[in-house]
């Protein structure tokens, strides 16, 4: 006589394989494409013969398409294996048999999750043979991209197992699941809006803070594939050539971190499952101590996102927030998201008697929040980091982005944390002004951008951004934040920062020049790329305009009027010890726009000497536009490569063409205007 | 033995069962009867491993049911809405139920198709209501359950239908010691298959006992009272009275021998003593707890 006590029971598996093998089967045709469209490329010719570059494409699959496609599939497979537990009919006759819950549980779950691996397996087990056949087979690659497979399987599909068992409801389920993976990107969002909307300097930008809590977006985010190139001589061919020569996946460990709360989760739902009463099938929330988790969770919800939504269509404005609007938006859609869960969880429209207790806590919640956002309790909007605290400051300001790092640069910390104070001080007026300058429209006031994010000791990092009225007047009143500003864009320190030099002139550590552009701001003007060396020179002279006092004041003191047509960009690349994991490193490459300007002698005279420009082209804006700049100006036939000459508006002396004479690159406005 | 103790089971602060107890005899057939929302399908539900009860015991041969497949496995229940897979035809029913009894007896299976002249072939869904609770008791009955718990068993059944699969039932019953609980509110069928009944009303049994104790303790009696005597005086306990002309219909819980023996003072010209159905029994006994049929003309 058969067991029935076993954990496992091969009738209920083989069951759920054969009821639901059109899903299986679809996605193993679907996954049997990837492999099919290597083999023919691998039989016409293309692609590389190099094993490593299969392993490659293993990884890059993994980065993105992997952890995306499981998500869907393996919802789809808890659907079918646990959708007995949706219906009171399904439920009852599976609970009537033979077989204790814990076996329902394992067969289930184990039936689940090869109908969720079959289509990797199909497909892995076919790229395997294409690789062997092609003789491209690296079992190394093979072997983690296995692991890797396996263990975002068990994570979706246990995640997708735990949402079956807090719900009895079939359409919740999906629901719950993608509520799951994406709620806390959601929240952080909704959030960073309602911070954003409510004090003064706060950023919307997502950062990404808890994405580790919705998996897909992190895996995606931060799994990546790391190369290796050596360089070989092809003697054939008489020329180097790059190889990879080691493929590896970076971060991989997170999915075994997963796997492993894959499997936390579990084991919740089995502890979930011995205690699911059979009664609750059809029920949106199934496990009763979650359910007012729900009805609140869904008004807060509701309040957070509706609220903002409705504040936005009505009472928007881009500088100040009200209270009292913000309040009611909030407990509007608070209440509606309240009985919108209370009806799905009675299943019954009828739900308002007796609520009005719950309706009092979540206003009582909303206004606490709203006040406590009004009266900024948290300090959020006056949070100004002592010295001390600050382990690194990334700085905009002026056009320009500046790191300074504590121990290095503590002056002008200092001065950047005086100025932020003075700023934050000035709220209201600042405030009040921005009122102006939007009811005006742009133009009317000056303005600039001042963007702070620093990096505190105790691991924490505080980011701000101001947009801030400035005036003459102020800035002749030495604690205003707009003297506080110039003063700091003077600061010499501050200009060689921003040029990546060191204090005395040389080029700062970790970084190198990779060429200068030079360009023009007129019109199809051509651009000219200098060497690293042009820009070392460059720099030099820069160094000594500094020095002169020559170059750097901010752009709000400078007329636009007295500034050469011609303009340069200085590229730099990182040297060593890159990495994208420190916030100091996030960018490899930097470019620094110098505006040339009469009084940047030396800047000048070593562009002549490098006959980047000549003296011809250095021609100012007032000069430019006294000779009758704005005017439209016909393109000349021999540049024209359409039928028509094309008419466009333009200065009158220059030309859009990017060649004179017989192809000769122009090196002269002036060569071109004659 | 099926032995059910004080089980209660509440559903969001509603008692569906509140205290309930019953006993089930080895090889007995027992019906349960009772008005619609009684319990008595939860109480097959906790009985069967469904439900799990809040208080109380349910017990099969002295064994907790719940979470025992060994003893789930001697069970089989056919519900009044049995399940079957979408897809699904009685051949591949039959291999599931086989792959989860193990006593499933695949020759037993063979023979009963005589019976039951289904196409074994055709998607169940295809079946009419009737055809699929036959094709539920087909199944059930290959099982070769010692315990089969039955829940309005024969609704949806044709007359002749009806009487082959309670022929099958009292077969077993007969010749396997097969225990049957069945709940059903055909009480006339009841009447003919029981021996024991248990009556049960807002989540308790009212009273459980064997059919002819049930009758034994209950009379329906056909009076004609003498002259000027329009009715039976208020001390003799009727549960219920009516009169055609001069004959009275009196309803009394005693024996028919009490009765008579309570009327003789009134000298009664004709006292005739019917024996009651289950469905007056059933009734009468609910009258007694505001249940009874009211006269009610719309």
């Amino acid at each position: 006589m058969r067991s029935v006590t076993s954990c496992f029971n091969a009738m209920l598996f083989r069951k759920n394989l054969t009821r639901f093998w059109p899903l299986w089967t679809m996605a193993s045709l679907l996954a049997v494409l990837p492999p099919l469209a290597l083999a023919t490329a691998l039989v016409r010719g293309y692609g590389d013969k190099n094993p490593l570059s299969l392993t490659e494409t293993y990884y890059e699959a993994l980065c993105g398409p992997v952890p995306v496609v499981v998500l869907f599939y393996a919802v789809l497979c808890a659907l079918a294996v646990w959708g007995y537990l949706f219906g009171s009919r399904s439920v009852g006759m599976l609970h009537a048999m033979p077989i204790t819950r814990k076996g329902l549980f394992c067969t289930n779950f184990l039936s689940g999750l090869v109908m969720t691996l079959i289509p990797w397996a199909v497909c892995g087990m076919l790229f395997v043979a294409v690789s062997l056949a092609f003789g491209l087979f690296d079992p190394a690659g093979v072997g983690v991209t296995v692991l890797c497979v396996l263990g975002l399987a068990v994570f979706y599909f246990s995640s997708a197992t735990f949402c079956a068992f807090l719900t009895g409801n079939v359409f919740a389920m999906p629901a719950f699941y993608f509520v799951l993976h994406f709620i806390a990107m959601i929240l952080e969002t909704l959030l960073s809006a309602l911070v954003t909307l409510c004090f003064f300097g706060t950023t919307t930008s997502y950062m990404g803070r808890v994405d580790f809590l919705s998996p897909t977006v992190w895996l995606v985010g931060h799994l990546d594939v790391e190369r290796t190139y050596e360089e070989v001589w092809i003697a054939d061919g008489g020329y180097t050539d790059q190889i990879l020569s080691a493929v590896d996946l970076t971060r991989g460990w997170a999915i075994a971190a997963y796997a492993l709360v894959g499997l936390v989760l579990l084991a919740c739902a089995w502890l979930l499952y011995r205690r699911r009463p059979s009664e609750c099938a059809g029920d949106v929330v199934a496990v009763k101590w979650m359910k007012p988790v729900f009805r609140y969770g869904v008004a807060f919800f509701a309040a957070l996102a509706g609220g903002q939504a409705l504040y936005a269509l009505f009472w928007y404005d881009a500088v100040t927030w009200k209270f009292l609007p913000l309040l009611g938006c909030m407990i509007v859609s608070g209440v509606i998201g309240y009985y919108v869960a209370s009806m799905l969880l009675a299943k019954s429209l009828k739900v308002f008697r007796g609520s009005w207790k719950g309706l009092a806590a979540l206003s009582a919640v909303l206004l606490v929040l709203c006040l406590g956002l009004r009266f900024d309790v948290a300090g959020v909007e006056r949070r100004v980091p002592a010295l001390d605290q600050v382990e690194q400051v990334e700085l905009y300001l002026d056009e320009n982005n500046y790191a300074l790092i504590a121990g290095e640069d503590d002056a002008l910390i200092k001065q950047v944390l005086e100025l932020h104070q003075a700023v934050v001080e000035d709220k209201n007026y600042i405030q009040s002004r921005q009122s102006r300058w939007y009811a005006a429209g742009a133009g009317e006031e000056e303005t600039t951008y001042l963007r702070l994010r620093y990096q505190l000791a105790n691991g924490l990092s505080l980011a701000r951004t101001y947009m801030l009225p400035l005036s003459q007047t102020r800035m002749d009143q030495p604690d205003t934040y707009d003297a506080r500003l110039s003063a700091l864009v003077e600061t010499d320190a501050l200009k060689y920062l921003r040029l990546h030099l060191d204090p005395s002139g040389e080029m700062a550590q970790g970084w190198k020049t990779e060429g200068l552009w030079i360009y023009s701001d007129v019109t199809n003007f051509p651009g000219l790329d200098g060497t690293s060396r042009d820009a070392d020179a460059v720099l030099a002279a820069l160094a000594e305009d500094i020095a002169a006092g020559s170059w750097g004041s901010p752009s709000w003191s400078k007329n636009e009027e007295d500034r050469y047509v011609v303009s340069l960009e200085i590229r730099y690349i990182r040297t060593g010890g890159w990495t994208e994991d420190r916030e100091e490193d996030r960018a490899r490459n930097d470019t620094v726009t110098i505006i040339l300007r009469p009084e940047m002698t030396h800047t000048v005279e070593t562009l002549l000497e490098l006959g980047l420009i000549q003296s011809t082209d250095l021609i100012t804006w007032a000069e430019w536009n006294a000779e009758g700049g704005g005017q439209t100006y016909e393109m000349p036939a021999e540049a024209d490569t359409g039928p028509e000459a094309e008419v466009v508006p333009l200065n009158k002396e220059v030309a859009a063409v990017a060649v004179i004479g017989d192809g000769v690159p122009a090196r002269s406005l002036r060569e071109l205007v004659n | 033995m099926i032995e059910i103790k004080d089980v209660v089971k509440t559903f969001d602060g509603f008692a569906a069962l509140s205290g309930a107890s019953l006993t089930v005899e080895t090889g007995s057939v027992y019906g349960l009867v009772g008005p619609n929302g009684a319990g008595k399908s939860t109480l097959i539900r906790v009985l069967t491993g469904i439900f799990r009860q809040d208080a109380g015991t349910v017990c099969l041969d002295g064994r907790p049911v719940w979470e025992d497949a060994e003893l789930k496995a001697r069970v089989a229940s056919i519900p009044d809405d049995w399940y079957y897979f979408l897809q699904a035809n009685i051949n591949d029913m039959m291999r599931f139920y086989r792959g989860f009894y193990p006593a499933f007896s695949q020759e037993r299976f063979e023979r009963l198709g005589e019976v039951f002249q289904l196409d074994r072939k055709k998607a169940i869904r295809h079946l009419s209501k009737g055809m699929q609770k036959q094709a539920a008791f087909w199944l059930g009955l290959s099982c070769m359950p010692d315990y089969l718990i039955l829940d309005e068993p024969v609704d949806g059944l044709d007359p002749v239908m009806r009487r082959q699969v309670w022929s099958l039932v009292m077969d077993d019953v007969a010749q396997r010691g097969t225990t049957v609980l069945v709940s059903s509110h055909n009480l006339r069928e009841l009447e003919d298959v029981c021996d024991h009944v248990g009556i049960m009303d807002r989540g308790k049994i009212l009273l459980e006992r064997s059919l002819a104790q049930l009758q034994d303790n209950m009379v329906k009696l056909q009076v004609v009272l003498p002259e000027g005597m329009d009715a039976v005086p208020d001390e003799i306990p009727v549960l219920h009275a009516s009169r055609l002309g001069r004959v009275h219909t009196l309803i009394m819980r005693m024996s028919a021998r009490e009765a008579q023996e309570r009327l003789a003072p009134c000298h009664p010209l004709l006292v005739d003593a019917v024996p009651l159905t289950l469905e007056e029994i059933f009734i009468y006994e609910l009258g007694g707890v505001d249940y009874a049929v009211r006269d009610i003309v719309l």
